[in-house]
């Protein structure tokens, strides 16, 4: 896989910017053998070195022993069943300089926002569809949406969701709170890529383009009172197995810091094509597969999530192997569910596939699609 | 033969068989319901979390509720605190009129280790209130006795985390919990084969109850049924009274001769 040049290219002065609990260089440039990923497969205390091991070109010919591991482990974790939510698009107003995102501020789309009376027509599609965990985006903090918007639509949705996470600009912990008081369950926020000198690359101007605010966010939304934290890394935008050791170690600094905190990883990947952006560090289906089997070994217990930007096929295959979360029936243009959202998307989805279409298939493979696994009642 | 003719007294109810079912992690209604069928249980838990009447294909509680046989016990799973953990119990009994909870409070959504000091506190009031209380516990023999005390029907110490196999790991707190207790001890969490489960009630556990080693199982319905012949083995091998162990072997010229007769 493209880690197999993993470092070529990074200058370790700018390494040593990154916390100590966070760098992962000690495990980068390292060389495996075959007996060190049949060591790695049967670790009993996975770790770094586990996970460099397991990402490295050596693993390559071990991807079937790595699935069914992968799978035995998500099968005992979480048995055999696929959690689902949908994203709802809030607003397209951003003032983020995000080289390969549709919604930035240097893209000529058309802007859009929800009115609350448009969020709560999306609401009741989606509850139509069945739904019951909802994930609520906007762009950076705006004037069109800012905290104040993100706040009532939390309220909107927590009347008919039980499960209200958000994916939206980061805030301060007090912030938080006030979400979290008013039904906001969990925030899924990616730092895109840890690596500090692809980081400011990529993220040219706005809030986002400080690498260790956005990296200390998860941590202030925990502290404030929400009880999940979905994190990810881009994947495409740097060397992956920087980003994927740094992301490890972002979930394990976490899980000893915020000891009550579900945490979950997911898996975006930037293809070529989306946007016109070129992606630096394409990623394969192939490497992302081991990438996932790679990071569900290490992390047995931890929530892992596909989203609608992969295709049909890889969904369905990688569904129980090591993912245990998934999108469903995305949209993600503002107002796409029940509004007539015909603008353009924030990324290009794969998946186009409804509820009913997805569930059915989830059944043929003897996984239960689980709508609802959490209660207001815990709120 | 099963010359076992003692029931399982949980609050004021009786129950005939020793084996308890989870409903989570199947990965179907159907094989669910056949693997309760197969083990022969009459008592089942389910997540509140997984109540959805406004979707009948992902509500876990209203096929439970149509089998005649069982009786229903939601538990609090996903509750962080005592709080949280009472809100749901009442919520749980509203809608599912049953009178029993299972208290478990595991605020580390990872390990899913149970919180003894809100299980406690949870499992008191839900006691006062009326509930017939079983609390998920860590194997921990002075907490076992204090929730005695507060008036739970019986309690349920670990084997091992949570869906880990991990078998009796906690074999030698249980039997001390087992030694003093008044109410049923009840291994919970962590089995992975039906001789641990008769090992269990070997010990002297009143019953056990399992979840991820039928739902995980290539068959959960056979295993279900091979879980429900281990609690009766280990239940019968209890009653028979095994032998004593000794690693002390009787001497020929006996040590204590010179003591005359």
């Amino acid at each position: 896989m493209s880690c197999s040049h993993p470092t070529s290219h990074i200058p370790h002065s700018t390494i040593a910017s990154l916390p100590d609990w966070l760098d992962p260089e000690p495990w980068l440039n390292r060389t495996f053998s075959s007996a060190d990923i049949e060591r790695a497969l049967s670790a009993e205390s996975p770790d770094e070195k586990t996970l460099a091991a397991l990402l490295s070109p050596a693993a390559e010919e071990f991807l079937e022993p790595m699935a069914a591991r992968a799978q035995a482990l998500t099968r005992r974790h979480f048995g055999r069943t696929i959690q689902l939510y949908t994203p709802l698009y809030l607003s397209s107003y951003c003032l983020g300089g995000c080289a390969y995102c549709g919604f930035a501020s240097d893209r000529d789309t058309e802007r859009h926002k929800l009115s609350f009376e448009q969020v709560e027509i999306e609401l009741a599609a989606l509850k139509k569809m069945g739904l019951e965990e909802v994930l609520l985006l906007t762009g950076e903090r705006t004037p069109q949406a800012d905290f104040d918007y993100v706040l009532k639509c939390v309220e909107l949705a927590a009347n008919h969701f039980h499960k209200v996470t958000i994916e939206v600009f980061p805030m301060s912990e007090h912030e938080y709170g006030r979400l979290a008081e008013a039904g906001c369950t969990g925030v899924t926020l990616y730092q895109e890529t840890y690596h500090p000198d692809v980081y400011p690359e990529m993220h040219r101007w706005g809030p986002k383009s400080d690498l260790l605010d956005r990296l200390a966010a998860p941590g202030r939304a925990l502290a404030g009172g929400l009880r999940f934290a979905g994190l990810g890394t881009l994947l495409g935008l740097s060397d992956p197995l920087f980003d994927l050791l740094a992301l490890y170690r972002h979930v394990r600094h976490l899980q000893k810091t915020q000891w009550q905190a579900g945490l979950s990883v997911s898996f975006p990947r930037i293809q070529n094509e989306t946007g016109g952006f070129l992606a630096p560090h394409p990623v394969s289906e192939k490497q992302l597969a081991q990438i996932i089997f790679a990071v569900r070994i290490c992390l047995p217990d931890v929530p892992l999530v596909l989203s609608t930007r992969e295709s049909a096929a890889f969904r369905d295959g990688m569904a129980g192997l090591g993912i245990n979360k998934m999108s469903v029936a995305s949209k993600t243009t503002v107002g796409g569910y029940g509004n007539d959202g015909s603008d353009e998307g924030q990324f290009d989805v794969n998946d186009r596939r409804d509820v009913e279409t997805f569930c059915t298939l989830l059944r043929q493979k003897k996984l239960d699609p689980v709508f609802k696994n959490w209660d207001a009642a815990y709120r | 033969m099963n010359l076992d003719t003692k029931m399982l007294t949980l609050g004021d109810v009786e129950f005939k068989s020793r084996l308890i079912l989870g409903t989570g992690k199947f990965s179907d209604t159907e094989t669910m319901i056949r693997a309760i069928e197969a083990s022969g249980t009459e008592l089942v838990t389910v997540a509140l979390r997984r109540f959805n009447r406004e979707k009948p294909d992902d509500d876990l509680c209203a096929p439970l509720a149509r089998l005649k046989q069982i009786k229903l016990m939601p538990n609090t799973s996903g509750a962080m605190n005592a709080k949280e953990a009472v809100r749901a119990a009442q919520l749980g009994r509203e809608l599912s009129g049953s009178p029993f909870v299972k208290v478990e409070i595991h605020p580390n959504p990872h390990h899913l280790m149970p919180d003894a000091i809100e299980t406690y506190a949870a499992a008191k009031e839900l006691a006062a209130d009326g509930f017939i209380v079983l609390p998920y516990i860590p194997a921990d023999p002075v907490l076992a006795k204090k929730l005695e005390d507060a008036g739970c029907a019986a309690v349920m110490p670990l084997g091992a985390a949570i869906g880990s196999g991990g078998g009796l790991s906690t074999a030698e707190m249980i039997k001390l919990i087992i030694r003093d207790s008044n109410i049923p001890v009840i291994v919970d969490a962590g089995l992975r084969a039906p001789s641990e489960a008769a090992r269990a009630m070997e010990m002297g556990c009143d019953a056990v109850l399992v979840n991820s080693a039928v739902a995980a199982a290539a068959d959960p319905a056979g295993m279900a049924n091979a879980f429900a012949l281990g609690v009766q083995t280990g239940r019968a091998a209890r009653q028979a009274g095994l032998m004593p162990k000794s690693d002390v072997a009787v001497a020929s010229s006996p040590l204590t001769s010179f003591l005359g007769k």
